[in-house]
């Protein structure tokens, strides 16, 4: 699944980023789930996604229903108050007329969207159910969201039925055109769904049932069926977005170009010699986590100011020997010569992080500080690679948080904030795990963080040597709770053969520490 | 030939400025590139009839350009003044562009010159004393230190300059009256979305999303390509979106889709 899994990584990061402008809200973070349907949680700022892989149509099809969905989620988070649970008919009538709503709100700057949301009601009304495999109510409520939404539905309907619902549709209809008319919200809408349920004649707390576009991921559309709908919807969406071309909708071609530089991304990540899971280090998965938890603005923000200088830009120098000559320097006796030196850390480092047990206690300042030290190196464009290890099921495992051809981005975060503090410290057995990469790779410092000692240190004491013989400077950070202890740490980490060990008592002067020795 | 046009004041920055003429007190732009603040300064000389003379600071500025050196003509050896004397002595006004480029030591001889005595030793020529004639006024400009190249002003240099003017992307409607003084069509919706995803990508710029933030300069030409016949969306590509590559592929793709789903074909 490696290469399903370093597709999340830039997925997550393009959509974070078009989730936050389409949105303009910085904090929004968005993860996938094949558990439930795409929906947003405001409170949280969290948008939830179903997975490319679980969407119908071919690949492309895929991530254009991917994309639209996410336009919409970012929509929501724009212009909705609140976002009712769809469970039962009267938040699922509400957030139905609230994505007409958004939708035409959103489609005032986001002009180039109409294709895209053409195709997108294209698969949405191919993967709605027939009328006849709803039961009970909820058969009336389905048929009004496909009238209201479609224009059509997808089977037969009782004619008084088809009465009430036409009527309740109109109404809809009216009430979301008042509602952008007057600039009336969430709460407006929300007065007026009564009234649609009186129309319907239905319970305002009926059940819907759950119609999840991935129950049907094996259905194959043909493309002249998928253009069949398109010229349905696009007549029926007249009204609205004027006249599209449903063949131009159903090619995407606006969308292509983009689509291949994720391709290619993929491919640029696929077979890079060694991979990862052949040498038993493992790739966190879960993308259902929220980093912010672990991001500590004011630390990161510090750090940044406190190192700016190290970013790399180019710096004067003087010289015996240069590109240009400077008279001034010359008669004053200096070195006359002039060149522009680049000033950048270029000490290529690799990170473990330790996650025993010992460090539960701490673990979130622990990951805060430790992240904004990313946050830092990525930020003065340090190369760099973040390992951290635990145990889980009395098995150590590796983890990767970021190799160092992958840039630092809330992905690797992810990675991060997830591993949970377990377990002894089995060093050596990590340093064997790592060493095949640290062998191929050859960075210029391996550094370890840890707050213990390790339960192997004879067998660490072999691997730190075989290490060094590669020409890789081991470098060791003992975390203690007081100086006193930290020192013992450091001092006790002196004797596995490290060349460097520094103490650290408080967590947050974990990053400057780190830049120091980069910087020496 | 190129048209000049006039700066829109917008902040009420000439106002300020004018009174700082008035009483005698250096004035300093602070803001990101592509604010007009080259414009502003130069409007304002002209209202005042004032000569002016620029110098645009960078890595490579020394102090020989301010103060002068010494040459060699015809076997006699002369001082050729740099533009600080020069504009001390006639009385002009003087505009240090991105003052914050230089290397401190350079700086550091301007501090001399504008102090309060309002005058220079030049010990690079005879050791005489340069007193600025009545009249002299400086204006300094600085991008903010997330501007690559750019420096912290030492402390007591900013205090020369005690009046301070912040000059920031204008608003959109204000941005779009300016960008329409430089275009000759009429394209204002797309002017309107553009100058949207300018600041869209500022934003995005200013959490540091991206790298690159798009100035005036840039909306300005994106109104000519249009006025030049091209279509919004392959300006806007063009203008805004291919400097990402730079960048690498994920930060262009990121762009190019802002840009996909703000323009329609």
């Amino acid at each position: 699944m490696q290469s399903l899994q370093l597709r999340n990584e830039s997925l997550v990061e393009i959509t974070t980023f078009l989730v936050r402008r389409w949105s303009e809200r910085e904090n929004i973070t968005v993860e996938f789930s094949d558990k439930m349907e795409t929906k947003t949680r405001l409170k949280e700022n969290r948008v939830i996604l179903t997975p490319i892989e679980k969407r119908m149509g071919d690949n492309f099809q895929r991530y254009r229903q991917f994309r639209t969905s996410l336009w919409y989620e970012a929509m929501r988070i724009k212009f909705c108050k609140k976002i009712l649970s769809n469970d039962h008919a009267f938040g699922f009538i509400l957030n139905t007329m609230e994505t007409r709503r958004v939708e035409q709100l959103g489609r005032k700057l986001w002009k180039g969207m109409d294709e895209e949301i053409v195709f997108n009601y294209a698969y949405m009304f191919v993967s709605r159910p027939q009328l006849h495999t709803v039961y009970g109510k909820a058969r009336i409520v389905e048929a009004f969201y496909q009238y209201f939404m479609f224009g059509a539905f997808k089977g037969e309907m009782q004619a008084s039925h088809f009465e009430r619902i036409k009527k309740a549709s109109e109404f809809a209809k009216k009430i979301v055109d008042e509602s952008i008319e007057r600039k009336h919200d969430t709460d407006w809408l929300e007065k007026n769904v009564n009234e649609i349920i009186k129309i319907l004649d239905i319970d305002s707390l009926l059940t819907i049932p759950v119609s999840l576009p991935f129950m049907k991921v094996d259905m194959i559309v043909s493309e002249e069926e998928l253009l069949k709908f398109l010229i349905v919807i696009s007549k029926n969406k007249e009204g609205d977005f004027g006249k599209i071309d449903p063949k131009a909708a159903l090619s995407g071609e606006n969308i292509y170009d983009e689509y291949k530089v994720l391709l290619d991304e993929n491919k640029k990540n696929d077979n890079k010699g060694l991979t990862s899971e052949s040498i038993g280090i493992q790739i966190p998965t879960i993308t259902n986590v929220d980093e912010t938890i672990i991001y500590d603005m004011n630390l990161i923000n510090n750090l940044k100011i406190k190192f700016r200088e190290l970013k790399s830009e180019w710096k004067e120098q003087h010289l015996s020997s240069g590109d240009e000559f400077d008279e001034e320097n010359y008669i004053e006796g200096n070195e006359p010569f002039f060149t522009d030196i680049k000033k950048s850390i270029k000490t290529r480092i690799v990170i473990l992080l330790d996650h025993s047990s010992s460090i539960a206690s701490d673990a979130l300042e622990y990951k805060k500080a430790t992240l904004a030290l990313c946050e830092v190196l990525a930020y003065l464009k340090v190369k760099f690679a973040v390992y951290a290890f635990n145990t889980h099921n009395r098995a150590v495992i590796c983890w990767l948080i970021k190799p160092d051809n992958m840039k630092w981005n809330n992905s690797s975060a992810k990675r991060l904030t997830q591993i949970v503090a377990n377990g002894s410290t089995p060093l050596a057995e990590v340093y064997d795990k790592m060493f095949p990469i640290l062998q191929s790779k050859r960075p210029d410092i391996f550094l370890t963080l840890t707050d213990g000692e390790p339960s192997d240190p004879d067998a660490v004491r072999n691997r730190t040597k075989s290490l060094k013989r590669l020409g890789i400077s081991m470098i060791a950070l003992g975390l203690g709770s007081n100086t006193i202890r930290a020192t013992i740490i450091a001092n006790n980490l002196k004797h596995l053969g490290y060349e460097k060990t520094i103490a650290v008592s408080r967590l947050h002067d974990i990053p400057s520490k780190v830049i120091r020795i980069l910087d020496a | 030939m190129v048209k000049e046009t006039s700066y829109l004041d917008w902040n009420n920055s000439i106002q300020i400025l004018n009174k700082a003429h008035k009483a005698d007190l250096f004035v300093l732009i602070i803001g990101p590139k592509g604010t007009g603040k080259t414009s502003l300064v130069r409007d304002f000389a002209k209202s005042k009839n004032a000569k002016l003379e620029s110098i645009n600071f960078s890595l490579r500025t020394r102090e020989s350009h301010l103060i002068g050196t010494k040459t060699l003509t015809n076997g006699t050896v002369s001082f050729e003044e740099g533009l600080l004397i020069k504009s001390m002595s006639e009385g002009s006004m003087l505009y240090l562009d991105e003052i914050n480029s230089a290397e401190a030591d350079v700086l550091l001889r301007l501090d001399e010159a504008l102090d309060d005595r309002r005058q220079i030793t030049l010990k690079e020529s005879t050791g005489e004393i340069v007193k600025a004639k009545e009249g002299w006024f400086v204006i300094a400009t600085i991008n903010p230190l997330t501007h690559s190249g750019t420096k912290e002003l030492p402390p007591q240099l900013l205090s020369r300059f005690p009046v301070r003017i912040r000059l920031e992307y204008p608003p959109e409607d204000i941005e779009l009256e300016i960008v329409k003084k430089h275009v000759s069509g009429n394209h204002d919706s797309e002017i309107i979305q553009a100058i949207k995803l300018a600041n869209i990508l500022r934003q995005a710029t200013a959490v540091e999303e991206l790298f690159y933030s798009p100035s005036l300069r840039e909306t300005i030409a994106f109104g000519k390509l249009l006025d030049g016949g091209m279509s919004p969306k392959e300006s806007a590509k063009i203008v805004f979106g291919n400097v990402y590559t730079q960048w690498g592929n994920i930060e262009y793709q990121k762009v190019s889709d802002i840009i996909t789903s703000m323009f329609g074909n």
